[in-house]
């Protein structure tokens, strides 16, 4: 009875201990990892401090005569001065040997031109300590069990000054006795605590332990620079590396708490549910994941984040702070977030009600039955949609030129006189406005085509039998038969107007001095022509994402209501 | 036929021709400045060209880079290769995922619906700089690969809308008698719906490969080699910021407006049908 009951605990409770047991071990191996990491880089920036200090009281002395307490205080073994002879924009450099001590036998003592083995490497080393301006320190590991630290450093008067001695500060132990009790304890907790429960205390004790560890380890790190234990242990630049530990502490922590409260399982139970759709979903998902949903979340995160010369700082709510109350400029400025606004919203309104009416009247008119070449109509009509838009923009802006410009010619010939169109703001919005217009009436066209088409003729008939006019017709039949089918096109024209960035950047180009940009273009501006905001750029891009989700919102809801009505 | 309906048609006409005149206008001037000599527009309207020339043509095909390389050809090839590819991965991945979403119940539809819909509403601006680096890190930059990879996922959403419209109108009966058949799932949705659903498929085709086709901004960004450039990214720098050569633009917007507007021809019977059963649908 009891043995069954055991096995049967074990089965039960495979999945969720084998889980916490392995939770423990990557915390335990990460956590190792970084304790042999920083205890390295510790180490030697400890050794590389005591070296450099050493070396500067030698060279303090040096000018008037080693003295011993010096040379004891300094641990050095040996001491060499090389005199600077030539100096090539501080690329090539020669040095001359001047004088060397061995500081265990102060009668040693080397003068003028010695060569020897490691002459060449030392001569390396004073060019390096005068190209940097500062000390260069190296460790010398020819001896295994004796390793050397090599210092050399410029000193004001030109020369270089090297020093060799031990490295004398013990590695601190790692901590062995702490990793194996955190372990031990994680796997008694996989065993005790309740399955569910299991791996999040597991994984909870190991993140804390791995936390204090490295919390320990930064404390003792004796002035070294914290940064470069990060670039040492990730290659990531500066200050990643505390981020990356804990966001994944973080995310393991959610996943183990996930678990206990029973997602996980679920997730998994489901996705063997739906396995074939998603097999099906999968591929584009992925696609979607990494080419837009990730390059979109960074995007995200720029949006708080300053960029000054190819770094990026965080500076929280700033951006939409200056975006939001206007960058202290007034509302009548073209780089006022609402004035921008307020053009993109007018901007949008006008052409997708300009692209409905005239797809709307053209798919009227030919859907006559008694009209003939419809086809041909229809395909000439089309030709906006299928020109590629930045030729069409390019081509109206030419149309639109002041003075070549087959717009001014026309409006010559018919005695009104050719406008400046960029210089002000009205002609320079009509003439994104007109452009914009050309190319999208076309698929308005189409799809009120389709729409009309699916109205059946019976209607019109019952109509005309009751004695309607054709407005009424109109009005009574085919404009609410129509709604549910255009709903959602003028929807996906208006986000496509609204951040239609081709024909503004092409045609007026935010002329007159950013007056008709609307927030893509605006956006643009900042990222690539106004001193490189990408932040500004991003939290600009999240307004317009922002407007979008709730204009859609908005949207959807009164479609939702019509229907109802 | 009652004179009234009669006069009726007869206005129809006129005003259709004399709108679709107005509307081919710009499209007349561009192929009338394509075959006139010199880079400046004339100050004539008349839309036919006095003298006829294809020089500028004979330019556009005939550019070479400084190293005296082959240019137009190199640059034809990237467009279509980048264009037939993009359309071939987009319309797959839409189709499987629009299949999924249109005849599947499973957790996470309604959420995976919005997102589809909620990313056509990201500001290309917002994705460029970050997909830059993600392009850098993968090197995929000045890589047609890349691009291919950028254009097709970029159109998914907007495919995957419509062909799931079209796929609701399918009827479920006939794969149901396919499944009696001993047809296999895949064999239902390849068998069945596809065949089906051909003007949905020939709109999203066109509508990916317009995509890939006509943009410019991405292009621009990740390509650094002129050898590397499409077709669009080359026109672009046509219309250069210190001088406009207006005669070979015009000739390359010809050139690479044609195959579109041949596409469009071809596939407009189904663009009605294929466009709106999804628009019908929602």
């Amino acid at each position: 009875m009891k043995r069954t009951k055991k096995s049967s605990w074990f089965s039960r409770h495979r999945a969720s201990a084998a889980v916490s047991i392995l939770l423990a071990f990557v915390f335990v191996i990460v956590g190792l990892f970084t304790v042999l990491r920083v205890q390295t880089r510790v180490q030697e920036s400890a050794v590389r401090q005591r070296g450099i200090h050493s070396l500067r009281l030698l060279v303090a002395d040096s000018s008037a005569g080693l003295k011993p307490d010096t040379v004891a205080r300094s641990k050095a073994e040996k001491f060499f001065l090389l005199q600077t002879m030539k100096k090539y924009e501080g690329q090539l450099l020669r040095f001359r040997f001047m004088e060397g001590f061995d500081l265990k036998n102060l009668k040693r003592r080397f003068v003028g031109q010695v060569q020897g083995p490691g002459m060449e490497h030392l001569h390396d080393l004073a060019a390096r300590a005068v190209v940097r301006q500062g000390p260069v320190v190296e460790f010398d590991t020819t001896e295994k069990n004796n390793p050397r630290l090599v210092l050399a450093l410029p000193l004001p008067t030109g020369d270089v000054g090297i020093v060799v001695r031990p490295v004398d500060v013990p590695p601190p132990p790692a901590p062995w006795l702490g990793i194996f009790l955190l372990l031990g304890l994680a796997i008694v907790l996989a065993v005790v605590l309740p399955p569910r429960w299991a791996p999040l205390g597991a994984g909870g004790l190991m993140a804390l332990g791995g936390a204090l560890l490295f919390a320990g380890y930064r404390m003792t790190t004796l002035g070294s620079d914290f940064a470069i234990m990060g670039q040492g242990f990730t290659g990531l630049t500066k200050g990643y590396f505390p981020l990356a530990w804990l966001t994944l502490s973080l995310v393991l922590l959610g996943v183990a708490a996930l678990w206990a409260t029973g997602h996980v399982g679920r997730f998994f139970a489901t996705i063997k549910q739906n396995r074939i759709a998603y097999t099906y979903i999968l591929p584009a998902m992925a696609g979607m994941l990494v080419l837009v949903l990730l390059p979109f979340a960074i995007g995200l995160g720029l949006g708080f984040m300053n960029h000054c010369n190819g770094q990026f700082q965080f500076i929280g709510l700033s951006n939409f702070w200056e975006i939001l109350s206007g960058g202290g400029s007034s509302i009548t400025n073209p780089l006022n977030f609402y004035f921008t606004l307020g053009v993109t919203l007018m901007w949008t309104f006008l052409n997708v009600f300009l692209h409905v009416s005239i797809g709307l009247s053209l798919a009227l008119l030919l859907k006559d039955p008694a009209l003939k070449m419809k086809g041909i109509y229809r395909v000439l009509l089309i030709i906006p949609w299928a020109m590629p838009n930045y030729i069409t923009a390019l081509m109206w802006k030419g149309m639109f030129q002041q003075q070549y410009g087959a717009i001014n010619i026309l409006l010559d010939n018919l005695g009104i006189g050719g406008i400046s169109w960029f210089s002000s703001f009205w002609p320079a919005f009509m003439a994104n406005v007109i452009t914009n217009t050309w190319l999208g009436f076309p698929f308005m066209m189409v799809v009120s085509l389709g729409a009309l088409q699916s109205i059946p003729g019976s209607l019109y008939e019952a109509a005309e039998v009751d004695g309607a006019s054709k407005w009424q017709q109109f009005k009574h039949i085919t404009l609410p038969l129509l709604r549910p089918a255009l709903f959602p096109s003028i929807i996906l024209g208006s986000i496509w107007t609204f951040n239609m960035f081709n024909v503004i950047y092409l045609v007026s180009g935010g002329e007159p001095g950013g007056g008709t940009d609307i927030l893509i273009t605006e956006a643009y501006q900042w990222a690539f022509k106004r001193g490189e905001r990408y932040g500004l750029a991003a939290a600009y891009a999240t307004l317009i994402f922002i407007v979008l989700i709730l204009y859609s919102r908005a949207a959807n809801k009164l479609s939702k209501a019509s229907e109802d009505m | 036929m009652k004179p009234s309906s009669r006069t009726r048609i007869i206005l129809t006409h006129v005003f259709l021709i004399l709108f679709t005149i107005a509307t081919l206008y710009p499209v007349m001037l561009v192929i009338r400045k394509s075959l006139s000599p010199g880079d400046n527009f004339s100050r004539s309207l008349n839309p036919i060209p006095q003298t006829v020339t294809l020089k500028h043509y004979k330019d556009v095909i005939g550019s070479r880079d400084s190293a005296g390389r082959q240019l137009f050809f190199r640059q034809l090839l990237n467009s279509v290769v980048v264009a037939m590819i993009t359309t071939i991965i987009g319309l797959f991945l839409a189709a499987t995922a629009a299949y999924a979403f249109s005849r599947f119940r499973f957790a996470g539809r309604g959420i995976g619906l919005n997102m589809f819909l909620i990313v056509q509403m990201f500001p290309a601006t917002l994705i460029m700089i970050p997909l830059y680096v993600i392009m850098d890190k993968l090197g995929l930059l000045n890589s047609i690969i890349g691009l291919v990879l950028v254009y097709s996922t970029t159109a998914i959403p907007f495919c995957v809308f419509m062909l799931k419209g079209y796929f609701d109108t399918i009827p479920k009966e006939l794969e149901e008698a396919a499944w009696i058949d001993g047809a296999t799932r895949f064999g239902m949705f390849w068998r069945v719906v596809i065949p089906l659903s051909k003007p949905a498929l020939a709109v999203t085709a066109l509508f990916s490969f317009m995509t890939a086709w006509n943009e410019f901004i991405l292009a621009e960004t990740f390509l650094n080699e002129e050898t590397a450039y499409t077709l669009p990214v080359m026109l672009q720098h046509y219309v250069g910021s210190h001088s406009t050569a207006w005669g070979k633009f015009a000739a390359g917007s010809v050139i690479v407006s044609l195959p579109v507007m041949a596409l469009f021809y071809v596939l407009q019977k189904y663009l009605v049908s294929g466009l709106t059963a999804g628009g019908v649908k929602g």
